[in-house]
């Protein structure tokens, strides 16, 4: 078994989806869930965002499902990894349209740490009032731009995994992550916050 | 450049909750899903056995009745019944 398994994972994605294609063969399937379903997890996450964090599970699972039905007509025109994360932003981008009706899990607040006690009570609130007024922003910006930041900021991805998610040049990441923070530096600006 | 680190600053706070991960078992609930299943020679015998007992006890409640009502019957019951049974087949799937 251990032979068999480390026979999996020295091959290439393609030999894999080869494999599962033309023989159902479950050990290659195995290997691609397990190379792929962390990447998934974390894309999904990055687009439905703290609120509906909980529902990231599920559509990672419901990918893995499309993609095991879909394998066959998978006719290596693209990388496997940019299809399934094609599969995945898209999913997931439905299923936000579809969660936004109904009530949040969680509250954005849960995202932000504990306010530190070093500071009057005064400046507690200002900063809570801007960190609600931030969050509030990030939800307002373009979807590729939201995933990009909860990618960097929340799950700590480095570029070149953003990158890889976002199907997307490591400097156009480093740009949508640019433009994301001068958009909220407006966008606070607006709402009579600086960004200092 | 400053408000750009300051902002950079401000997210990283922002930011700062542990971020969710993928629950252990999950590569192993996929690979569930996606075997096919195949009943146990004993499943097997019993849905035979209660095939054979469900054809006998209609073939015998319906032995007095007309050809016409025996169609009819049939032509809803089986439907029905093969309905339901690919509706608990796909429940056994996907469950």
């Amino acid at each position: 078994m251990g032979a068999e398994s480390s026979s999996y994972t020295d091959r290439t994605d393609e030999w894999l989806v080869r494999r599962c294609s033309e023989s159902d063969d479950e050990g290659a399937f195995a290997e691609l869930v397990r190379r792929y379903s962390n990447p998934v997890f974390r894309l999904a996450v990055s687009i439905l965002g703290q609120e509906f964090a909980p529902e990231a599970e599920d559509v990672a699972q419901d990918v893995m499902l499309r993609v095991h039905h879909a394998l066959r007509t998978f006719r290596g025109e693209a990388k496997f990894a940019s299809w399934i994360y094609r599969i995945a932003f898209n999913h997931a981008l439905n299923v936000k349209a579809r969660a936004r009706y109904r009530a949040p899990h969680v509250s954005d607040e849960v995202l932000t740490t504990e306010p530190s006690d070093d500071r009057g009570p005064d400046d507690r609130l200002e900063a809570d009032r801007r960190q609600k007024a931030l969050l509030a922003s990030v939800h307002e910006l373009p979807e590729v731009y939201q995933s990009a930041l909860r990618l960097h900021y929340w799950l700590g991805a480095s570029m070149s995994e953003i990158a890889a998610l976002l199907d997307a040049p490591e400097n156009t990441v480093k740009s949508y992550l640019h433009r994301a923070r001068r958009l909220l530096q407006a966008m606070l600006a607006e709402r009579g916050y600086d960004a200092r | 450049m400053q408000d750009d680190e300051a902002m950079d600053q401000l997210l990283k706070t922002a930011f700062a909750a542990e971020a969710p991960r993928l629950s252990p078992a999950f590569d192993a609930r996929v690979l569930r899903r996606v075997r096919p299943r195949h009943l146990a020679p004993l499943g097997r015998l019993v849905i035979a056995i209660y095939v054979v007992i469900a054809a006998a006890g209609a073939v015998w409640l319906m032995r007095d009745l007309p050809l016409e009502s025996i169609a009819l019957a049939a032509t809803i019951g089986l439907p029905v019944a093969a309905g339901v049974g690919a509706y608990g087949r796909r429940l056994a799937v996907d469950g």
